[in-house]
């Protein structure tokens, strides 16, 4: 009797609070319109976007919007057997570059007849002209301006004074529109990836008018684009509809009339809303649901690669060696990278994926990502390293775990004590290990400093939130940290370049600091045709002039040799351990047809139908 | 109103503006001391690009001067400045956007809490040691204890996922009724309680017992006296309980994921989006200020017998 009172309480108690709180009740929406043609795709796959301008996004979620709002000179296509390829989207064709004298190369490019802003202005060839130089330049300060270091005169355009001003102020990329509709571009040397560029969101065009209102992208009344769809409404931190554009040239070819993008963050919230039919794709779930997901939903829970490394990496200025040795300068770097490689042989990365991950990710043994191809079409990673009987840097497979082990105490053992009763080394320094808040990279910490305390070395943890952390790790403040990188084309320089003395990413310092007067590194290019050879040279004589050399090189068989032998030296100084190679996890309804994702995570919904 | 109650307002309201000045240049100095920036991220800008974007926010300004145009911007022209992280947006929009949102929450949820405590805290007064008084006082003890995010989420798993009755997601009208009861469930048990024993304290007055001494009838005594006099404590927290429910919706707005400013706020921390954060704290601050300011006048007016001094 009780019970019941409680409950009837209870039930009074709740619907009197429902009765106040709102007039108009929807039912949840629970797909009653199945198989109509207008139904609207609700997904989401992301929270609020900082900007929805092409040339200042630089996330996913971002391009995910903006691949159907724009379309660029190249598109991404998915053909039947579920091979990636960028084919021409507002060019008529991805012509071939014309070889100039001095090694740069010309492309042009003829845009297709009939191709119309969403208001109905034809679209012309100088507004691809004007949005590259405004992506590129310094006064916008665009995340992705990088992105057009390949193109011509990017060079000019950023370069700064030591008060980071820049020193010509007018200077433009070689692109030029002689006409309505055509594009002549100049690039620095010819690369692989270029068609893939063209069809990178910052290459999106947008016009000068528009753009000149500042707030133009926040607000559908002033969002001008040229894609698939238009931007129908935004509801700030709510939901973004996107409607079909009927001014698109290929407008036929779109089979789905509205995407609502709803923003959500939450990851239980998203899934939440999937589980009850209301969204039809998700891009995040709750980690620790990730195992049931795989059972309870093994044909909509998704796992599809994506170009990027988990890894952790070495501060390498950070003196590992134990109180009281006496090597000093190449002979205490040799030492250290020795003993960082020792160190990287220790970690079970089978059991990260699968304990820890749990969204299949591969374990990896070297730092350019799983999903980049050599000219031939192979893996890069898996021709890395000189072994023939692993792929990588090292073995990374399960039956190694014991061998890779004892290989790791023989090789400390020449620096460190060794208390053979305990089998742990007694005099290895103690060790921070930095990451940035997060349940998941805590429990790799946890487990990396696990492994290391078997053998008598202590590391500490410590998380910081966001911003510091990254602030913490680009000024070099730390001894060990998490890190990670995801490709922005696909291309392994994106992996090498960011390594070089000046790069902005150059969390290890490599030449930086101590680091920077030593000279324990060569580089003989002479095998490749090129009269560079260094002995014990500085980080900054081999690497650096190594990445120039890669940049410079118009032969591409001989670019990717070169970055192979980039990435060997890279690996040498054991700055960098690898834990695996990232995977893109989602889930997708399975009424919904015609859907494809790309290897950098993008999103594609214009081809889908809904059942 | 006499000179002694206008006197008291307006020296409150100073010392409101007092304190909303404090947290502003406390936030402001305090923000910019913690390491990171608005412009660093996880891919390195140029510093080219990097120095052109703060001389344009005016971020490579010596920090009091940065702090003296900010102050005279809010002061002639209650100007906020631009968000550093959504290009293009005023932060004084964004937060429009996001209290719109959080204030209707917030609204429905207080009086929803008011009327349901009060009503509840009355029966349990009134019934006292009876079934129902147990019935109510253990609910009511299980939400003060139950913080939101397991109510939240509880619900959510329920109402939503389970059987379906309501949408996961705060866009809509009809999806901001979970969120609501959630955010009101324990502003409801506390008034409830707080109604229950004040109403318990007034009904043992003697001018009660005086009341059913002369025979007046008991919907009179209920609602014509102690009622009115058993609400003072309640009058009090509410104020400071809308603004806390305003303000602090943010584990709520997270599960549901409501459009509300809390998320606005602490996105912005993590982004250094500082016109944002400044904003947001200096709304948040005034609004918590006002209310407790309020519910101050509110008082005497209630009470005669109150000295302000």
């Amino acid at each position: 009797m009780k019970k019941i009172l409680a409950f009837a309480l209870a039930f009074v108690m709740v619907f009197s609070l429902v009765a106040c709180g709102s007039g108009e009740q929807q039912p949840a929406t629970k797909g009653e319109n199945a198989g109509d043609a207008s139904q609207p795709l609700a997904v989401c796959v992301g929270s609020e976007p900082d900007t929805i301008d092409p040339a200042l996004n630089s996330a996913v979620d971002g391009a995910t919007l903006l691949v159907h709002l724009f379309s660029g000179l190249a598109k991404w296509k998915q053909d039947d057997a579920g091979k990636f390829e960028i084919v021409p989207d507002a060019a008529k064709e991805l012509v071939e570059g014309v070889a100039n004298e001095d090694g740069t190369v010309t492309y042009t490019y003829t845009l297709r007849d009939g191709l119309k802003w969403s208001d109905g202005q034809p679209l012309k060839a100088s507004d691809f002209v004007f949005a590259w130089n405004r992506a590129a330049s310094a006064e916008l300060g665009a995340d992705y301006g990088y992105m057009f270091e390949i193109v011509d005169g990017y060079e000019e355009i950023s370069e700064a004074d030591d008060d980071g001003k820049p020193v010509n102020p007018d200077a433009k990329l070689n692109v030029e529109a002689p006409d309505d509709s055509t594009i002549v571009v100049t690039i620095s040397n010819a690369v692989s990836y270029w068609n893939e560029l063209l069809a990178f969101p910052v290459y999106f065009p947008v016009r000068e008018d528009v753009v000149s209102n500042e707030s133009w992208a926040t607000d559908p009344a002033t969002y001008v684009c040229n894609g698939a769809y238009t931007l129908d409404s935004w509801e700030h931190n709510s939901l973004i509809t996107l409607k079909k554009n009927e001014n698109f040239v290929d407008a036929a070819e779109i089979t789905m009339d509205t995407i609502e993008f709803y923003l959500s963050d939450d990851a239980n919230n998203q899934l939440s809303n999937f589980k009850n039919g209301t969204w039809q794709l998700i891009d995040d779930v709750p980690t620790n649901e990730i195992a049931n997901l795989k059972t309870t939903y093994p044909d909509e829970f998704k796992i599809t690669g994506q170009i990027g490394t988990y890894y952790v990496c070495w501060n390498v200025n950070e003196d590992i060696l134990p109180a009281g040795s006496t090597l000093t300068g190449e002979e205490a770097e040799a030492a250290r990278a020795e003993i960082r490689n020792a160190i990287a042989l220790l970690f079970d990365r089978n059991y990260i994926v699968e304990e820890i991950g749990q969204a299949g990710q591969v374990p990896a043994s070297s730092f350019v990502a799983m999903g980049m191809t050599n000219p031939d079409g192979t893996e890069f990673y898996k021709t890395a390293g000189d072994s023939k009987d692993f792929d990588g840097y090292y073995d990374v497979s399960k039956e190694a775990i014991e061998k890779n082990y004892d290989s790791a105490v023989e090789t400390l053992k020449k620096y460190y004590k060794f208390d053979e009763t305990s089998k742990k080394f007694t005099d290895f320094p103690t060790m921070t290990y930095l990451y940035n808040t997060s349940e998941g990279h805590k429990a790799i910490g946890e487990y990396l400093q696990s492994a290391l305390s078997n053998i008598g070395i202590t590391m500490n943890l410590e998380n910081q939130e966001w911003a510091t952390f990254l602030q913490t790790r680009k000024n070099g403040d730390y001894s060990i940290a998490r890190n990670g990188w995801l490709a922005d084309y696909n291309d392994p320089i994106c992996f090498l370049d960011m390594w070089t003395t000046a790069s902005g990413n150059n969390d290890v310092q490599f030449g930086k600091g101590d680091h920077a007067k030593v000279t324990g590194y060569s580089l003989d290019l002479t095998p490749y045709g090129l009269d560079t050879k260094v002995e014990n040279g500085t980080w900054a004589e081999t690497y650096d002039v190594l990445i120039a050399a890669i940049k410079a090189c118009t032969d591409n068989e001989t670019r990717y040799e070169l970055m192979h032998y980039a990435e060997d030296i890279l690996m040498s100084t054991g700055c960098i351990v690898p834990l695996y190679f990232y995977t893109d996890i989602y889930m997708i309804s399975k009424d919904v047809d015609g859907f494809f994702s790309n290897p950098l995570g993008y999103k594609f919904f214009m081809y889908t139908t809904v059942k | 109103m006499n000179s002694k109650t206008l006197f008291y307002i307006i020296k409150r309201i100073g010392l409101a503006i007092l304190t909303v000045w404090v947290v502003i240049t406390i936030t402001f100095f305090v923000m910019h001391a913690i390491p990171g920036g608005p412009f660093v991220g996880e891919k390195a800008i140029s510093a080219s690009a990097q120095a052109a974007l703060e001389s344009k926010y005016g971020l490579d300004k010596p920090l009091m001067e940065q702090y003296g145009t900010y102050l005279k911007d809010i002061i002639t022209r209650f100007d906020f400045g631009p968000s550093l992280k959504q290009r293009g947006r005023m932060v004084t929009d964004i937060i429009a956007d996001g209290m719109k949102t959080s204030v209707k929450l917030g609204v429905i949820s207080a009086f929803s809490a008011l009327i349901v405590g009060v009503v509840l805290g009355s029966v349990a007064a009134l019934r006292r040691n009876k079934l129902i008084d147990k019935i109510i006082m253990v609910f009511t003890t299980a939400f003060v204890s139950m913080p939101s995010f397991i109510i939240g989420s509880l619900m959510l798993a329920l109402f939503s996922v389970k059987l379906q009755w309501l949408p996961a997601n705060g866009t809509t009208s009809a999806g901001l009724i979970l969120p609501i009861i959630t955010l009101s469930l324990y502003p409801m048990a506390y008034i409830t309680r707080l109604t229950r024993s004040s109403m318990l304290d007034v009904l043992g007055q003697d001018y009660i017992r005086t009341a059913k001494a002369k025979g007046v009838s008991a919907g009179k005594i209920i609602f014509g006296h102690a009622l009115k006099n058993s609400l003072i404590p309640v009058i009090t927290y509410f104020g400071p309980m809308l603004a806390y429910i305003v303000t602090g919706s943010l584990v709520v707005e997270q599960i549901y994921a409501v459009p509300g400013i809390g998320r606005a706020f602490v996105s912005s921390i993590t982004n250094r989006d500082y016109p944002m954060v400044m904003g947001t704290t200096i709304v948040l601050a005034a609004l918590i200020v006002v209310m407790n300011l309020i519910s101050d006048i509110l008082y005497k007016v209630v009470d005669p017998r109150i000295n302000l001094e």
